[in-house]
């Protein structure tokens, strides 16, 4: 009475009639995946292509052999890794301390921790390059006015990792804050309990816990110092990185070809450290295996603790915050280093020189905020709970797009939609879609999360009560994971709003974004109207978000839900 | 509203394994479920059984048969287009909204007018005793509550058939009794064909008109809870059903439904549906509530513990090599026997079942 023996094909196969019979879930996996190919692969690809073949079409190693045979571009290939390697190192441990004093000990101060892990994310990219010109530059208020230094250099490694340094520490903090949070305090009371101290409890079962944490938390820093853009190219000075050398000699040199070739060696380091990220660490954290806490654990409250930890990261906050209040407040002053009395007139230079900039900016990424939740949970959806051919495919490349430079993404938009049968060169289509492909990953991640923890059998019962696909989809799926799907808008937005790397391609004359031009008054000097610009660009974004907010908090959705 | 019946031919789901292992949860499963009928799918997990529901509900799909329900081939049809509606072992209450809107989340589905849903909505409320509870929040009530709204949800449908997905296995052991005691009153009172998925046997006992017992994907017995429990088909039944004593008998002969075997050096006849052979070696399954422990009697034995319980003293004994389970109801006015004594154990002709050795 034994069944029939089937191949695994067929079996597998027979799983995709669930697909099949249901023609709008079929008619969605194939939109996403269009969509996945033409906004993220065919760019990659057009990169590839350019690197590897010439005009006329044959296979070629020459871009390669011509970029990287100039001195100069090796130089920049180990500034890169020597810096990527610094700066996570550095950041690691500094997010470790901060996670750890934030978990561990008592201290009246960790809504500073917070607030210094969300300011790198309203405000451009490179903010805190600017403020380090103006304190320690050679017009800078510490180097020029306190020391009397004459000439300081801020530009150079030193300048850049320090600024790197604090810009991204704050990421290692939230991976490890988060891990050390699950961590189960009877698990160290065990270790107390047995006879070790306080250190070998440390030693011996909290940092082998975090190992992978640590390691994701390096190789994340590693990925987004990679591809940093701004720092690079405001403070680097002669310190030159691959992510700003690609857009040098493309658009600078007017080499596309080796362009190419250097995006590609970039593309390829940044790949390697997310597929390590994802596939080798992702799948390696005891913490999870312990599952959730049972208790709340008591807080260290001793004064050498606080003396150790609490003051030095009591210090680091309060200079990173110095550091991005001098924005603002160099915004309203006249001449920095020179003439320190208020003026009004960088703002004035701003609305003579026309908003459009600003309205442009905030309409793009108004506009692809609500594309890039949609499309996230949509893609969330059907990675969490539809079982298809490409599945994988699907969730790889989605997220992939995180660990692309953004150089190397704008490049490859330029490449791929300035000739037929896609041209949108110059339009703010492609910006929008830059926008909605960069910022897309967190939202499906938020997402993701939030999914694995609902029961499905919510959204069968409801299909079972006679709702289709996209009826489950808008009644139940979306309102259970709505506080995911508003950070992933909340997200969407503020990214958009601050990012440059990829969109320096692809301004033009029609439509030029806030990012790009406080750049370009940082790159002639003027310091004043770059801190006006960078303080409307970071008051929109509060104004956005806070009407997100309080629109949320009618809805119910708690705003620590969506910070989350 | 009409009830409808339920028809499964040849139906099989093996699941593409990883490095070539499939796993066959169900292997050419055949039922028959008439209108109205209360049908208990029993098994270990594992068994199949979850697996056979949910492919009734359009959750799986059929490696190999078809599924009938009424007069219509469901196979190729989604779960929103089955007449059925399940009530799932985590309730899966829409936690969004309130008792009423889940309630109603059907009936609106079916585009029907906002007083009839109204209507529907009140009358089952008042079936499951949950009046007056309209605006709460999943959250803001008890299990057993929860439970009747997942009960309210399902049966507001009027379904061809309703399907139970285990839905008592997450309530204490007081309500669960109570729930089931609701269950069989509610379905009785609307004669509704259900399906129930468990792997207790005292749900599967108690609710049940038909009980069908599940092992690796196959069924074991189908048969009424009385005809599971006194006359399981094989070793595998007697054992997952209740608590059973599987001694090993000889027959002497067998002729017209009399079979006279040779049980622990004692002869008994009993009447048999299988057939046997002269000489041939078989079980024979003994409840230990069908035994009796006495001073004098049949069988002389051994006991080894023995265990006051309030209700009954349960001795363990041994007959030779052969442990078995003596279980005296009401022992408090009986002779007790302690561990270390010799007793003789009697045993109730009528209640010897014979079954065939298994080959396994």
């Amino acid at each position: 009475m034994e069944v029939k023996q089937r191949s695994n094909f067929s079996l597998q196969w027979d799983e995709m009639q669930k697909i099949f019979r249901d023609p709008i879930l079929l008619g969605t996996i194939i939109f996403v995946m269009v969509a996945l190919v033409i906004f993220i692969l065919w760019p990659l690809y057009a990169v590839l292509a350019q690197s590897f073949f010439t005009d006329s079409g044959s296979l070629t190693l020459q871009y390669y052999k011509e970029t990287l045979s100039h001195s100069d571009n090796i130089q920049v290939l180990v500034n890169t890794i020597v810096l990527g390697l610094f700066v996570s190192a550095i950041s690691t441990i500094i997010g470790f301390i901060f996670a750890y004093a934030h978990a561990y000990i008592k201290l009246p101060f960790k809504k500073l921790f917070n607030l210094i892990a969300i300011l790198p994310l309203i405000s451009p990219p490179f903010a805190l390059a600017m403020s380090f010109i103006m304190l320690f530059g050679q017009q800078g208020f510490v180097s020029k006015v306190i020391l009397g230094i004459q000439n300081s250099n801020v530009y150079g490694f030193r300048g850049l990792a320090t600024v790197q340094i604090l810009t991204f520490f704050p990421v290692a903090y939230l991976v490890l804050v988060g891990l050390l949070k699950q961590i189960d305090p009877s698990m160290e009371e065990a270790a107390r309990n047995l006879g070790a101290t306080r250190w070998q409890t440390f030693r011996t079962i909290l940092l082998p816990l975090l190992k992978p944490g640590i390691a994701n938390s390096f190789l994340l820093v590693f990925i987004q110092t990679v591809a940093d853009f701004g720092n690079p190219m405001v403070i680097g000075g002669n310190f030159n990185t691959m992510a700003a050398q690609v857009y040098l000699q493309a658009m600078g040199n007017y080499d596309i070809k080796g362009g190419t070739a250097l995006a590609t060696v970039l593309l390829s380091l940044s790949v390697l450290m997310f597929v390590l990220q994802k596939y080798w660490i992702g799948n390696k954290s005891y913490v999870t295996l312990t599952g959730k806490p049972s208790r709340e654990r008591a807080l260290v409250n001793d004064t050498a603790s606080l003396i150790v930890i609490g003051i030095p990261c009591f210090l680091v906050a309060l200079f990173i915050m110095i550091l991005y209040g001098l924005i603002p407040f160099g915004s309203f002053v006249n001449l920095w280093g020179i003439d320190y009395t208020f003026t009004t007139r960088h703002y004035k230079y701003i609305w003579d020189l026309g908003i459009k900039p600003i309205l442009d900016t905030t309409e793009l990424s108004l506009i692809s905020m609500p594309i890039t939740g949609i499309f996230g949970m949509v893609i969330a959806f059907l990675i969490v709970r539809k079982k298809f051919f490409g599945r994988s495919a699907i969730e790889f490349v989605s997220l992939l797009s995180l660990a692309i430079p953004g150089t190397v993404i704008g490049m490859g938009y330029v490449l791929a939609y300035n000739e037929p049968p896609l041209v949108l060169t110059g339009t703010g289509t492609i910006i929008v879609l830059s926008f909605v492909f960069r910022s897309m990953p967190v939202g499906i991640r938020a997402g993701v999360a939030s999914l694995q923890q609902i029961d499905p059998a919510i959204e069968e019962a409801a299909q079972d009560l006679g709702a289709g696909t996209f009826k489950v989809f808008r009644s139940v799926t979306i309102p259970l994971i709505k506080s995911a799907f508003f950070s992933g808008l909340v997200y969407s937005f503020v990214r958009s709003m601050t990012a440059v790397s990829a969109v320096i391609f692809l301004v033009s004359a029609n439509v030029n974004l806030l990012t790009v031009a406080i750049m370009s008054h940082v790159d002639v000097g003027r310091l004043g109207v770059a801190a006006a610009y960078s303080t409307v660009l970071i008051c929109i974004v509060l104004i956005v978000v806070g009407i997100l907010m309080l629109f949320l908090s009618k809805l119910g959705v708690s705003i620590s839900d969506v910070q989350g | 509203m009409t009830t409808k019946n339920v028809k499964i031919t040849g139906l099989s789901k093996i699941y593409p394994g990883h490095n070539g292992k499939q796993v066959i949860a169900v292997n050419n499963v055949s039922l028959d479920i008439k209108p109205g009928q209360f049908v208990t799918l029993l098994g270990p997990s594992g068994c199949g059984k979850t697996t056979i529901l949910r492919m009734i509900a359009g959750f799986e799909i059929p490696t190999a048969g078809d599924i009938y329900i009424g007069e219509d081939r469901v196979n190729s049809l989604t779960p929103d287009k089955r007449d059925t509606a399940m009530v799932f072992q985590s309730y899966a209450l829409f936690p969004h909204l309130n008792l009423f809107d889940n309630i109603a989340y059907g009936l609106k589905l079916k585009k029907l007018s906002k007083e009839v849903i109204q209507q529907k909505v009140h009358d089952i409320l008042a079936l499951v005793n949950l009046e007056g509870m309209e605006n709460r929040a999943p959250n803001q009530l008890s299990g057993g509550q929860q439970q009747r709204v997942a009960l309210a949800r399902a049966l507001v449908m009027e379904p061809g058939v309703l399907l139970f997905d285990e839905p008592l296995s997450n309530l204490d052991a007081k309500l669960r009794i109570y729930m089931r005691n609701e269950i069989h009153k509610i379905q009785r009172k609307i004669g509704i064909t259900s399906i129930y998925v468990t792997h207790d046997q005292s749900e599967a006992m108690s609710l049940s008109d038909l009980v069908i017992i599940m092992r690796a994907g196959n069924i074991e017995q189908i048969g009424s809870p009385k005809d599971i429990y006194a006359k399981p088909a094989n070793e595998f039944v007697a054992d997952f059903i209740g608590v059973a004593n599987i001694v090993p008998a000889k027959v002497i002969a067998s002729f017209d439904g009399k079979t006279t075997a040779e049980v622990l050096g004692k002869q008994y006849t009993a009447s048999t549906e299988a057939k046997f052979e002269g000489g041939e070696a078989c079980k024979v399954i003994l409840r230990p509530e069908a035994l009796k422990l006495a001073e004098q009697g049949e069988i002389p034995v051994d006991v080894v513990s023995s265990i006051f319980m309030g209700e009954s003293q349960d001795y363990l004994v041994k007959a030779g090599d052969i442990n078995i389970q003596v279980k005296e109801y009401n022992p408090y006015y009986k002779k007790i026997f302690e561990p270390g004594e010799k007793a003789f154990l009697n045993i109730d002709p009528l209640s010897i079942h014979l079954i065939k050795v298994s080959e396994k």
